[in-house]
């Protein structure tokens, strides 16, 4: 349905009436005790006994929107601080590795992008297990990823192809993901790398599976700008030097266009990659109660209407983005299983290299 | 207590114990110190090279894969170019400003010697994003001025490259060369040159037969310092090489440390590096061979600036262009995208918003805190690592105990150790019981006075080098101890040394990145690893507030400190 958007829904340039409709995320207030349910409290004075803190690491967007999931929290909990650590997946996963060889758990919730670091860690036993309450209210598709109740979807972005509007023409844009082999975008692509972001490692297997390597192989061909995280791609954007985000992170590409940045998406014909990211609380974790009333509110409508603020994905069917704003379910999707995740990502990071020389 | 021993000892004591120079327990505990900070590590990281990594046994598996494969080999030799490009190029930029502030007359000293200092402060990773923005072969403003210009449809810049990451490393590091070379130009008298004036030479051939030879070793060390500063940084070269396709060590390294860890072969892979601190040594050593260069004799000497006539413009057109490529450019794109909604829109008023530091310091959970860190880090870092280096400089100079040569090369060895590996090293090392230091701010303090020591060592090193040892030998004779002489004679010779070797480890300690990376906590981020996350992202605008509030900071607190001591940053009397 994606090849029917009329041309200015597919470029999904927004208009400020959209716009507005946004900002109700952003304002969430203190919860009063008894708007919250007895597990909630209960969580909540456990989590101030424990000393009022926690540490969250996540990849599972760009700064800001982490930044404002960790503030909205504090706000719903007064008297809970929240450390937001933001990094890409492969970095977040590196320091989880490091606090587990050195036997000092620093990291109380840990939200990668890569479903392989869930399967990795849980099997290692680093994983507390916990169902949170909300685990059930939240859409169909993000429920029981692990049956066990170690982990769970916490977030979920989409990846299609961004360009900047100063330099290409909406007409011109690449309408799938094989347009970006096409040599007029020679020297004008930028990609996030594998081996840094969760999401290009996933969209890069996903493509895989779609075309084979070769896809890749010719791509490199048109000398595409290699940064790390996906959202790098969008600084090429702004800065002029890339045309073409060839991995472009959907949340982090309108957010920054509505700040004025000149960008625009194109949903690639074959299919919008669809990401899906859990969260989980380390085993080891110094503050799992208040851990686990993070992870409550992760899946809470609150986060699930910042999540759509900034262009994500929403968690919870209560609430739904403005018009104009892609959605997943709207979408054709590409997404590959949780099983291709874990074993193919590390191969396309190898493949990667090879290919890309980096 | 000295006093007494020395009478005893002058008397010809029966005590075994009076013969014994007290100052020796502090050059053990220094040589400790040292072991802990530099040759654990060093030697586990030399030991995990050979070791399997679950068992332990013994290998060489690690170097056959670290080396059995042709990218890590380009990543190599890529870095030997890089280090070698920005040491040339570095030596190009600052021993000319060097000389021209230092013997010339040449106009706006204090202007050029302030933009040395700013390029000083400013680290690699920043300099590069604003180098970015002004050669990105497609946007680049320079490269658009150029297409303006001639009509052309390409950029003639291209940042993504070699020769790319050479200029962005050499504009940040130059500043060594500068430094160094300027410091002992100011301490040659005028002595030889009006010799050599008597004897007939002009300007340029007194210049380079006479005033460069006397400070040979001061140039040759800030090439060096810039040589191991390029080959072991991580910022700059993730954010130019990656995109450019190609690898360093550092960025090569990075990937050995991802998922599944391979400190081992890690390990295996910084060893060149270590071979090149012996290299570099010994080429040190060869060419400056037994030539003293005992420049400061307790006598008189007076300097006289060289009249340059018509040329001192050509000198100042030239410090300028240097000012130009290194602060000029880079910051004003940067100070453009800190105060900018969206830097892709340019320069207007409505583009113009202070909403990039309101978010820092307001909405951001960890920017305050992360920016408190990095400047108490800095500050204890520096008081240190100056203690530690001046101490063992002076054991090495006056060769107060047996092989310490070998302490020297501890003290340098650091420097090839990329942050990376220091950081690993350190990882190995102090994370786990009986120290278990992980995510503490001791175990970040530790590898910064780690990483620093060369530095402190190298300007300690030279500082007392041009120190006649004469002056303390007076005291001696007179019947001091040691200490006093290091006390009433040396330090308060080498006070203006100290001052500037603090400043010098503290401004890079602020932006330290690469042995940050691996050892910051949530609660011990320093600003360099915020930066480092921010730009793996879209968020430009940020970026570039928290290194302009990094810079800005930076300047405030060195500007007190230069107060504080009553010297300039070029550590004049003021």
């Amino acid at each position: 349905m994606d090849r029917e958007f009329s041309p200015s829904r597919r470029g999904f340039l927004l208009a400020g009436s959209a716009l507005a409709a946004l900002g109700a995320g952003r304002s969430s207030r203190a919860q009063s005790p008894a708007a919250m349910s007895e597990h909630e409290k209960a969580l909540f004075d456990a989590a101030k006994a424990e000393g009022g803190e926690l540490t969250w690491y996540t990849a599972h967007s760009d700064d800001i929107t982490a930044q404002a999931l960790g503030r909205a929290f504090e706000a719903a909990y007064p008297g809970i601080k929240v450390n937001v650590l933001r990094t890409t997946a492969q970095v977040a996963y590196q320091r989880i590795t490091q606090e587990i060889k050195a036997d000092s758990i620093q990291c109380d919730v840990f939200s990668s992008t890569d479903l392989g670091h869930y399967v990795e860690l849980k099997a290692k036993g680093e994983f507390a297990k916990y169902v949170p309450d909300n685990a059930g209210k939240v859409l169909d598709i993000y429920k029981n990823y692990d049956p066990d109740g170690y982990y769970h979807v916490t977030s979920a972005g989409l990846i299609m192809i961004g360009y900047n509007t100063g330099k290409v023409k909406e007409a011109d844009a690449p309408k799938n993901w094989t347009d970006l082999l096409d040599p007029k975008w020679k020297d004008q692509i930028a990609l996030g790398h594998p081996g840094f972001s969760g999401y290009v490692g996933t969209w890069a297997l996903t493509l895989r599976k779609q075309y084979g390597w070769d896809f890749f192989e010719k791509l490199a061909k048109n000398n595409p700008r290699v940064g790390r995280s996906i959202n790098d791609t969008v600084t090429m954007l702004n800065a002029g030097e890339c045309m073409i985000a060839g991995s472009g992170p959907v949340g982090t590409l309108l957010d920054s266009a509505k700040k004025g940045n000149p960008l625009a998406l194109s949903a690639p014909a074959d299919g919008s990659v669809l990401i899906i990211a859990p969260s989980g609380i380390m085993k080891k974790s110094q503050h799992p109660n208040a851990a686990k009333l993070y992870m409550e509110f992760l899946l809470s409508v609150e986060a699930s209407k910042i999540w759509l603020a900034h262009f994500n994905e929403t968690m919870r069917p209560e609430v739904s983005p403005a018009p104009g704003i892609p959605q997943a379910k709207e979408l054709k999707i590409i997404r590959p299983t949780v099983e291709e995740i874990t074993k193919g990502v590390p191969e396309v990071i190898k493949q990667w290299r090879n290919t890309f020389g980096v | 207590m000295s006093v007494a021993l020395t009478r005893d000892h002058q008397a010809g004591g029966v005590r075994r114990i009076s013969r014994f120079d007290p100052s020796l327990l502090l050059w053990l505990a220094l040589i400790a110190v040292l072991a802990f900070l530099v040759l654990n590590p060093l030697l586990r990281l030399i030991l995990s090279s050979f070791q399997e990594a679950d068992t332990g046994r013994l290998t060489l598996a690690n170097y056959l894969a670290a080396y059995g494969n042709v990218r890590h080999l380009e990543a190599l030799a890529n870095s030997l170019e890089l280090g070698a490009g920005v040491a040339i190029l570095a030596t190009i930029f600052g021993v000319p400003l060097a000389w021209a502030i230092s013997r010339t007359d040449m106009p706006a000293k204090g202007f050029v010697r302030l933009m040395a200092f700013a390029a000083f402060i400013t680290p690699p990773y920043l300099g590069a994003v604003g180098w970015i923005l002004l050669a990105g072969p497609n946007s680049g403003w320079l490269n658009k001025l150029w297409m303006g210009l001639t009509g052309s449809a390409h950029g003639v810049f291209n940042v993504y490259s070699m020769t790319g990451l050479i200029l962005v490393v050499a504009v940040t590091s130059f500043p060594y060369t500068f430094l160094f070379t300027n410091a002992a130009l100011d301490l040659v008298s005028s002595e030889m040159e009006d010799a050599a004036r008597v004897l007939g030479a002009g300007t340029l051939r007194m210049t380079f037969r006479i005033t460069l030879p006397m400070v040979a070793p001061a140039i040759l060390g800030g090439a060096i310092i810039s040589f191991l500063e390029a080959i072991s940084l991580f910022g700059a070269p993730a954010l130019i090489a990656l995109p450019a396709r190609f690898n360093v060590v550092s960025t090569q390294l990075w990937q050995f440390f991802e998922y599944p860890v391979r400190v081992e072969e890690a390990a295996a892979f910084a060893m060149p590096l270590l071979l090149i601190t012996l290299l570099m040594f010994w080429v040190q050593r060869a060419i400056l061979g037994r030539k003293g260069y005992a420049t400061v004799t307790g006598k008189g000497g007076e300097r006289r600036m060289i009249p340059l006539g018509g040329w001192r413009w050509v000198m100042l057109g030239y410090s300028l262009l240097v000012c130009a490529l290194s602060v000029f450019l880079p910051m004003f794109v940067l100070i453009q995208a800190a105060f900018a909604k969206a830097w892709g829109r340019g320069i207007s008023l409505q583009n113009l918003t202070l909403g990039n530091f309101h978010y820092l310091l307001f909405e951001q959970t960890q920017a305050k805190q992360t920016i408190l860190n990095t400047f108490l880090y800095a500050g204890i870092t520096a008081f240190a690592v100056i203690f530690l280096a001046l101490s063992i400089a002076y054991v090495v100079s006056r060769k107060l105990v047996p092989w310490s040569d070998a302490l020297a090369f501890l003290c340098m060895a650091p420097f090839v150790i990329p942050g990376i590996v220091l950081a690993i090293g350190f990882y190995a090392a102090y994370t786990a019981a009986p120290f278990a230091l992980y995510g503490s701010a001791t175990i970040l303090i530790l590898a910064f006075v780690t990483r620093f020591l060369p530095i402190a060592y190298t300007s300690s090193a030279s500082g007392l080098k041009s120190i006649n040892p004469e002056m303390e030998e007076a005291v001696r004779i007179l019947g001091g101890s040691r200490l006093t002489a290091i006390r009433k004679v040396l330090v308060p010779l080498i006070k203006k040394s100290i001052a500037g070797a603090w400043i010098l480890v503290f401004i890079p300690a602020t932006r330290e990145l690469s042995s940050a990376i691996f050892l910051v906590g949530p609660h011990t981020r320093v600003i360099s690893v915020m930066l480092f996350d921010l730009s793996e992202e879209g968020n430009f605008e940020v970026l570039s507030a928290l290194g302009v509030i990094l810079l800005v900071a930076t300047l405030v607190i060195a500007a007190i400190g230069f107060k504080v001591i009553g010297r300039d940053f070029m550590l004049r009397r003021t």
